[in-house]
């Protein structure tokens, strides 16, 4: 096999676990609450700034920023589902939406205020790992065995505990689950903030392998939305192998083609997906 | 009922937002409206990108530079005494929300005059706008030739050099320094493309491709990549497939940081690495993140002012010049003035002092016919201003026409943080060529 194909393919996988965890967080709050957090990346991106003014600007070692960036984003994801989710959570679904969408400019807005446009660095690498002829960046498999054990994490405690057997239950009826005596409103509340988690570690994965900027979310938002559809919305193991398949697409595709063909057989792919599967390439 | 309270809420809201204009367009208006007396500011637009990614990769210094040359412009006096107020507006580096900005800088703010434009992917849309609404642009920094080719285009005017000439300033470079430098004749000197899909990336590689072409020197691979693409792993593969002697890149931000540390992680080695404008330009930030990695790698651009030798400036250049970089500094702590801080000041005060200021005498007004009858009337020779160019316009019916034809680009070396001058020959040093051995980018 020609080297640098296996290269690519290597690298495509590595890049399906950079967008497989926030692809979970999206989808179990999707699952959950029934809305799409449309600021989601933009959760991911605030975290992200939080890891560099905690490592660069305070000097805290980077384990420790890492360990508080995930309660800190966690928490926001608690105040977005208290102060803008759970309002409208009888509305129209496009008012929520529009409502995440808010969010996503607001965020953006505050943290050009706070940190300017600046692009920030860690100015963390680590080194490659070669093989033969090829090469596999440490920071990337490092991020991707990160990425496994989060997930790994998350089956755990959705299999194994009582609130995962409750979040999964209220994800499968909603209307039912309140009549057993399980109370809705907690279970939103937790999987906002596990979702919300998820997308502090996911900040943790990508800031060493991108500048941190107020639009950073722009790089990966979008294809992390279109992962979550083609997956089925709500459907974690779903979002979670759509991830993977679509990073081989794009990274196979580049090598065969061009960077630029690989993002249209990517969104050809979809395309034809939706066609096919409205639900989702993995709905059940 | 609840429907209903909502409307009611939602018509109250509406309401309140009604009359809130209301109270604020009379003001608006009568700005807008206001004649022009002796005294009266003069209303000059400047748009650039205060947010979203261009931001960082040179757009913020852009701006402070035309603040800087506003500033400096209006101490001493303005236009016998009537001062230039800038209209800003940010176009968020979004091509719609720059469409939507000049919109409302020539039809609410009624402006004669917008300078500034960051972006070649801006530029293309309004240069035609502004054509069609007969209003002055004055482009300070989006370079691709597209803008002004074959369009023949009379109130657009780019006193900023345009892609082809950093085509040119790369190639030759290297074409000068092959046999000498990398020890390989020029015709066998692999070069690799790689750049950002928009009118300025496409632009600048084509110009690379057309000066390789023209000296023999091939291209093993030319690719274009999207600015905000999240990977770009494969295209390092593929760079390390076919095994370039010296990389071009044409690219903003975040794509250049990306490359750079997914080349670095990917094994790619190369002789030299060569930038062109942009991202970059923006060494301190470079430097910042990569540190000695990005030492003795090139960027074609402008120079910026630091960068020349102010004595062989013409009368008073160097003076402005000098007073110039002590004011940028003392307002915004940067170790190394980027070549956007320069650009975004010497092009506005070429606007200011030898459009704005002989149209407004000429005519006591300020109108875009008057200034961009003064356009094309300056003659300014090589080393008139603080980046070493001339001014001359290319006039209506040129295949450039509104394109300065003495602007010139440069190809610097960063060299431990500052950047110096290694092209053209006779004006710069001698470049470190290639990568020293230990550099972590040089070829083994």
């Amino acid at each position: 096999m020609d080297p640098f194909l296996l290269e690519a393919l290597v690298n495509g996988i590595l890049l399906g676990g950079v967008f497989a965890l926030p692809a979970l967080g999206l989808n179990l709050v999707f699952g959950v609450v029934d809305v799409v957090w449309l600021c989601y990346a933009e959760l991911v991106m605030v975290g992200m700034y939080a890891v560099w003014f905690l490592f660069t600007q305070l000097g805290w070692p980077l384990p420790l920023a890492f360990a508080t960036c995930l309660p800190i984003v966690s928490l926001l994801g608690i105040a977005l589902h208290y102060l803008v989710v759970r309002p409208l959570l009888s509305s129209p679904p496009i008012n929520q939406v529009l409502a995440t969408g808010g969010v996503l400019f607001l965020l953006q807005g505050a943290m050009t205020l706070v940190f300017r446009t600046e692009f920030r660095s860690l100015g963390v690498d680590m080194p490659p790992m070669e093989v033969g002829e090829i090469f596999v960046s440490g920071t990337k498999l490092a991020a991707f065995c990160a990425a496994l054990v989060g997930a790994a994490i998350l089956w755990a405690f959705l299999k194994y505990t009582y609130v995962g057997t409750a979040i999964r239950a209220i994800a499968r009826d909603r209307e039912v689950m309140p009549l057993m005596g399980v109370d809705p409103q907690r279970i939103y509340l937790i999987a906002s903030a596990v979702g919300g988690a998820l997308a502090g570690l996911a900040a943790c994965l990508l800031v060493v392998q991108l500048d941190v900027h107020p639009f950073v979310g722009l790089s990966f938002g979008p294809i992390t939305f279109m992962i979550c559809v083609m997956g089925g919305l709500g459907n974690m193991l779903g979002g979670f192998l759509a991830a993977f398949l679509m990073g081989i697409i794009v990274s196979v595709g580049g090598f065969w083609g061009t960077t630029e063909f690989s993002y249209v057989v990517a969104f050809g792919f979809f395309i034809v997906t939706m066609f096919a599967r409205p639900r989702g390439l993995f709905a059940r | 009922m609840k429907d209903l309270g909502t409307t009611r809420r939602g018509l109250l809201q509406s309401g309140a937002g009604l009359a809130a204009g209301a109270l604020t367009l009379p003001a608006t208006v009568a700005r807008a409206q206001a004649p022009a007396r002796g005294g009266d500011p003069l209303r000059v637009g400047v748009m650039t990108d205060l947010s979203g990614p261009f931001a960082g990769a040179g757009s913020q210094p852009l701006f402070w530079g035309a603040e800087v040359a506003i500033e400096m412009f209006n101490a001493a006096g303005g236009v016998d005494g009537r001062p230039v107020q800038a209209i800003t507006a940010d176009s968020q580096s979004k091509a719609d929300v720059a469409i939507n900005e000049a919109e409302r800088l020539l039809g609410q703010e009624r402006l004669e005059v917008v300078t500034g434009i960051y972006s070649s992917a801006h530029a293309v849309p309004l240069s035609g706008r502004f054509e069609q609404s007969k209003k002055m642009m004055w482009i300070t920094s989006a370079i691709a030739t597209a803008v002004l080719k074959d369009k023949n285009f009379r109130y657009v005017f780019r006193p900023t050099v345009h892609s082809d000439q950093y085509g040119e300033g790369s190639v030759s470079m290297i074409h000068e320094h092959a046999q000498a430098k990398l020890g390989t004749a020029p015709d066998k000197v692999k070069l690799g493309v790689i750049y950002e899909d928009g009118p300025y990336g496409t632009g600048v590689s084509s110009a690379i491709e057309a000066n390789a072409k023209q000296r023999g020197m091939p291209i093993v691979l030319k690719e274009a990549y999207a600015a905000t693409a999240p990977d770009l792993s494969t295209l390092v593969t593929k760079l390390r497939r076919e095994r370039p002697d010296v990389v071009f890149q044409v690219g903003y931000n975040p794509d250049i940081t990306l490359f750079l540390r997914q080349a670095k992680s990917g094994g790619l080695r190369f002789k030299m690495l060569i930038g062109h404008g942009a991202g970059w330009s923006q060494i301190d930030r470079l430097t910042e993140t990569f540190g000695a990695d990005v030492n003795h790698m090139c960027n074609v651009d402008p120079a910026a002012t630091q960068m020349l030798d102010w004595s062989k400036l013409g009368p008073g250049v160097g003076d402005l010049a000098k007073a110039f970089v002590e004011k940028f500094q003392a307002k915004h702590n940067l170790r190394d003035l980027p070549p956007h801080a320069s650009m975004g000041f010497n092009n506005t005060w070429i606007f200011l002092e030898h459009v704005l200021k002989p149209a407004v005498r000429k005519t006591g007004g300020m109108t875009a016919d008057a200034l961009r009858e003064a356009a094309l009337e300056i003659d300014i020779p090589t080393g008139g201003t603080i980046q070493g160019y001339g001014v001359k316009f290319a006039p209506p019916g040129d295949a450039m026409a509104g394109q300065n034809q003495r602007s010139i680009a440069v190809v610097m070396q960063f060299d431990n943080g500052k950047s110096r001058v290694i092209w053209p020959t006779a004006i710069g040093v001698p470049p470190v060529l290639p990568l020293p051995a230990g550099h972590a980018f040089a070829a083994r």
